[in-house]
């Protein structure tokens, strides 16, 4: 079995170069045969490719998916400067 | 008399998104004078995605001000992506400067790189590889001070993808500083002068952070604002 260290490392690198996801900002970790993934991505779809991504990297490891969509909420307050 | 500055970054949109962001667009000339916009407009830097993201502003109230980021630079399509953008009647800033409502406004900038912060940045020493990364930096950062120094304006904002300072990038791993920006950038713009540094590209960073100049700095990622852009408004007297 390979070392969880690059198991994660391999899947952090598709999910940034894979075409479906080209997301740079997910965490990977793997403990034994779980790995998981945080992190923000803009929308659903985005969502669920980064769990196809991760199980095509990493056959046989189960994949979570903590990652969540950003919320785009109202402008707000202005600040002043 | 003050200027209000809407700005956005990293909104990435895609053919899944179109429309969805136009819909928090609604009533800006209410609350701003002008829209800057911090690269990474789109997920893959495809001309479609270009052209998605034209439509995406087309039309608005307000100036709206481009620059692009590493995603709109992945598919070797940013000069047709710059080019759909100021058809559709977008300002797009590739190092350089424009000045906005009726000269009260100078906007100077353009993607920004990377190389890391005082201290613990990368030389041009080594391989030629090494070089030309940090090379890439030294020519944009000579390029801001030409642009800055062109501008006659009330009011001066450097708009960036990259970061010029670590302040912003609060919340991403240490490790990865140097792939988020320069302080070459920041040397930059403290030594021409600017009220405020607008960038995106550190999606885990942190709102505020100023230059060693003491130039505020903005990071506007959307997931960092988490709402739909973020307004400042410049001479705090009048606001």
């Amino acid at each position: 079995m390979d070392t969880p260290h690059y198991v994660a490392a391999r899947v952090q690198q598709a999910i940034a170069e894979d075409g479906r996801t080209n997301e740079l900002g997910i965490r990977v970790d793997v403990r034994g045969d779980q790995l998981f993934l945080r992190g923000q991505v803009s929308g659903e779809d985005q969502l669920h490719l980064l769990t196809d991504v991760a199980r095509e990297a990493a056959p046989g490891l189960t994949v979570h998916n903590e990652v969540t969509c950003v919320e785009v909420r109202d402008p707000g307050e202005e600040e002043h400067l | 008399m003050s200027i209000r500055v809407a700005a956005v970054a990293d909104i990435h949109l895609d053919p899944a998104q179109r429309g969805s962001y136009r819909a928090h667009l609604d009533g800006i000339e209410e609350r701003a004078d002008v829209l800057l916009v911090g690269g990474d407009l789109t997920r893959h830097g495809t001309l479609d995605e270009g052209k998605i993201v034209a439509e995406e502003f087309q039309g608005l109230p307000v100036p709206v001000v481009f620059v692009l980021g590493n995603h709109d630079y992945h598919s070797d399509a940013e000069q047709e992506i710059i080019a759909v953008l100021r058809e559709s009647g977008g300002i797009v800033l590739d190092d350089s400067a424009e000045t906005l409502l009726d000269g009260r406004l100078g906007v100077a900038g353009g993607k920004g790189f990377g190389g890391g912060f005082a201290g613990k940045s990368a030389s041009e020493f080594g391989e030629p590889e090494t070089k030309a990364f940090v090379r890439h930096t030294r020519e944009i950062a000579d390029r801001w001070r030409v642009a800055l120094k062109s501008l006659d304006t009330e009011y001066r904002v450097v708009l960036s993808h990259y970061s010029p300072v670590k302040e912003t990038l609060a919340g991403e791993p240490p490790e990865i500083f140097p792939f988020l920006g320069s302080y070459l950038l920041a040397e930059a713009v403290d030594a021409e002068g600017a009220d405020l540094i607008i960038h995106g590209h550190a999606h885990a960073g942190t709102e505020k952070g100023m230059t060693p100049g003491g130039i505020r700095v903005r990071n506007v990622a959307l997931p960092v604002l988490r709402r739909a852009y973020a307004t400042y408004c410049l001479d705090s007297e009048e606001c």
